[in-house]
């Protein structure tokens, strides 16, 4: 394996926090900033977005020298992992979606059939099973134990 | 009040029906978690945030907290019998739990982290005790300044002793404290990185925040995971018992681990985790046998169990008496007692004496608990280390999805979580690390707070905080922590150069 030259991850990650400290530079200048000695609204989060820009450079900067590719070696396993990525989103996302319109024996159910895409290929007959048993755990926990506002199914009300 | 008193204040508040119950299940609870890999005490407590929202501050913190030290305890199960932590903590007990494993001494590895967790934590407990009270009038005298400067040194400590360079961590704080401006601020009652969404006038939630950072994203990370080896270990009373040899070199390695660890816990900012490598990195210098390291010395286990349980002991000692959290855990506990309206300081153990004690009593019931949970029990959680993981993260996303909405039935808050936790995954796969991010994100509010005063009682003058020699010490301690990492890592530099 050839030597790396740069630390892609460090470059990045140094990047975007300097994309964040000057949208937070940007937005906070917006605020008053009043003065030292009477700091407005506006004075901390400028400060942080000056920190932030130069902290984020100073890491995207170390991030082109030879020494941070040795420091932070390469991939170790952690490359991202879409599948589970877009499962799990879409999981929460339905969700978010249903548990006020459909209830929460529906939400349960979307959002474990959906999750469980992550592991592997769909197994219809096992989502089901584990979407009935968390399904009966949690409106037992969450409505019986804890007596929070969940209907098990909206349309019911 | 003496000693005396506060202790059957403390075992009075402690021994109540609810406090009882309350214990034990946090302690299960944080045993169960410890035990199983992709689950760690940060997600753990997130989870069960919004529950302790419907339970006495006292009962509350008391369940926390048992979560937060039973992880401790159940994190080396995992690691012992399959390499893999159960928590980042017992990442360390790794290196020579599993080779005891490999050499058939499972049962002595198990048996003797238990031990070594408890001596740990009993350690701790004592320093909580006798220690706080006295910090506490000590920190009476505080004002502005010299909470802003310990505030830097908690965070300044966070961000440099975390894994990583200590640049991303800096990040991360910074991030955090920019995070915690989000709201309506407190003096002008201007709106800040609002956008018009009337959701986020209260500021983002915390216990969505740390669901995302830490529950959802590692779930991410986790979810595809190969079913793991299934650990073979049965359970055999007479195999777990150690032999007079390693009694003799365990007892001084536990010794020296809670010393260890009980410094790391009482510095804010610096928790558990940090603790424990530290100590592993003691025993190996310090041993004669180091070449044992790494092929089963069993200093190699019970020092660094014993240092990340008085860590986890003694982090309260700063939490409670200063309000500057011990480690990002305990910054989620510190949210959980503001959002009860206790705010924790140094006037906390005089205001809420029956809280304190109580707390510290059930501290040593909690720990006895756990020595039966993990002892005789240690069947039933090497039986539960063979449930897969795609049976079990579905569950832990329900209960996370439930959780953050019960909090103001808002479905914006469960939106929340899903952002949060793609930031989380992200940050992970360039690695940051989210811890520093929540504590910045605990304390920028107090900080913003604390700074804006202290400029207005010094007219503006940034001297202020040198001039006192209280903060002026804080300060200088951040700035020689700083210094002492900058320095070690460039000395690395040179060494891998060559």
């Amino acid at each position: 394996m050839s030597e790396a030259r740069l630390n892609p991850r460090a470059v990045a990650g140094g990047l975007l926090a300097t994309a964040l400290g000057v949208f937070a530079m940007w937005e906070g200048s917006g605020y008053a900033i009043g003065s030292i000695r009477r700091m407005g609204p506006g004075w901390f989060p400028l400060a942080l977005g000056v920190l932030l820009v130069a902290l984020g450079l100073a890491l995207a900067l170390w991030g082109l020298t030879r020494h941070a590719a040795r420091a932070e070696p390469g991939p170790e396993s952690e490359s991202a992992d879409w599948r589970a990525l877009a499962a799990i989103t879409a999981g929460l996302a339905a969700f978010a979606a249903l548990i006020e319109r459909a209830g929460l024996v529906p939400a349960v159910f979307a959002l474990v059939a959906l999750a469980s895409l992550a592991a592997g290929p769909p197994r219809p007959l096992r989502v089901l099973a584990l979407a009935a048993a968390i399904s009966a755990l949690s409106w037992a926990v969450f409505r019986l134990g804890l007596g929070l506002p969940l209907p098990a199914f909206a349309f019911w009300r | 009040m003496d000693l005396f008193s506060n202790l059957s204040l403390g075992l009075a508040t402690a021994l109540s029906p609810s406090a009882l119950f309350f214990c034990f299940a946090g302690v299960t609870l944080g045993t169960l978690i410890g035990v199983l890999p992709g689950i760690g005490a940060m997600a753990a407590i997130a989870m069960l945030l919004p529950l302790t929202y419907h339970v006495p501050p006292t009962e509350a913190l008391i369940m926390l907290a048992g979560i937060y030290y039973g992880a401790q305890y159940g994190g080396s199960t995992a690691s012992i019998l399959l390499r893999l932590p159960g928590t980042a903590q017992a990442a360390v007990v790794t290196l020579d739990g599993y080779p005891m494993t490999q050499s058939g001494r499972a049962g002595v590895a198990l048996f003797i982290t238990t031990i070594a967790s408890f001596v740990g934590s009993m350690i701790g407990v004592i320093l909580l005790a006798g220690f706080a009270p006295v910090l506490a009038q000590v920190a009476g005298a505080f004002r502005a300044p010299e909470y802003f400067a310990l505030m830097v040194l908690g965070l300044v400590a966070a961000a440099m002793l975390g894994q990583g360079t200590p640049l991303r961590g800096l990040i991360m704080v910074v991030a955090g404290l920019l995070l915690g401006t989000v709201g309506t601020d407190l003096q002008s009652g201007t709106f800040r990185f609002v956008f018009g969404e009337q959701m986020l006038t209260d500021g983002l939630g915390l216990v969505a925040v740390a669901m995302g950072l830490f529950g959802v994203s590692e779930v991410i990370a986790n979810a595809a995971r190969p079913p793991s080896e299934r650990p073979d270990y049965r359970v055999n009373w007479r195999a777990m018992l150690p032999t007079r040899a390693d009694w003799r070199r365990a007892l001084p390695a536990m010794g020296r681990g809670s010393a260890v660890g009980a410094g790391f816990g009482t510095l804010p900012g610096t928790g558990s985790s940090i603790a424990s490598f530290v100590s592993y990195a003691v025993e190996k210098r310090i041993s004669r046998r180091p070449e044992e390291f790494g092929k089963g010395a069993i200093e190699g286990v019970t020092a660094p169990e014993s240092a990340n349980n008085a860590a986890a002991q003694t982090a309260f000692i700063p939490t409670l008496t200063l309000g500057v959290p011990g480690d990002a855990v305990l910054a989620l506990m510190l949210g959980a007692l503001i959002l009860h309206g206790i705010i924790p300081g140094p006037g906390l153990i005089e205001q809420q004496p029956s809280l304190f004690w109580g707390l510290v009593v059930s501290f040593v019931i909690g720990n006895l608990m756990l020595v039966v949970l993990n002892l005789p029990l240690i069947g039933l959680w090497v039986s539960i280390l063979r449930i897969p993981y795609r049976l079990l993260y579905p569950a832990v996303l329900i209960f996370i999805c439930i959780g953050v909405y019960s909090v103001r039935n808002a479905v914006f808050d469960v939106w929340l979580v899903l952002v949060f936790g793609l930031v989380g995954y992200g940050m992970r796969l360039l690695r940051f690390e989210p811890a520093p991010l929540i504590l910045g994100f605990i304390l920028g509010p107090l900080m913003e707070q604390y700074l804006r005063r202290s400029m207005s009682i010094a007219r503006g003058d940034p001297m202020v905080f040198l001039e006192r020699p209280m903060s002026a010490s804080f300060l200088a301690v951040a700035a020689g922590l700083a210094l002492w990492i900058i320095v070690s890592g460039l000395r690395r530099h040179k060494g891998a150069g060559r």
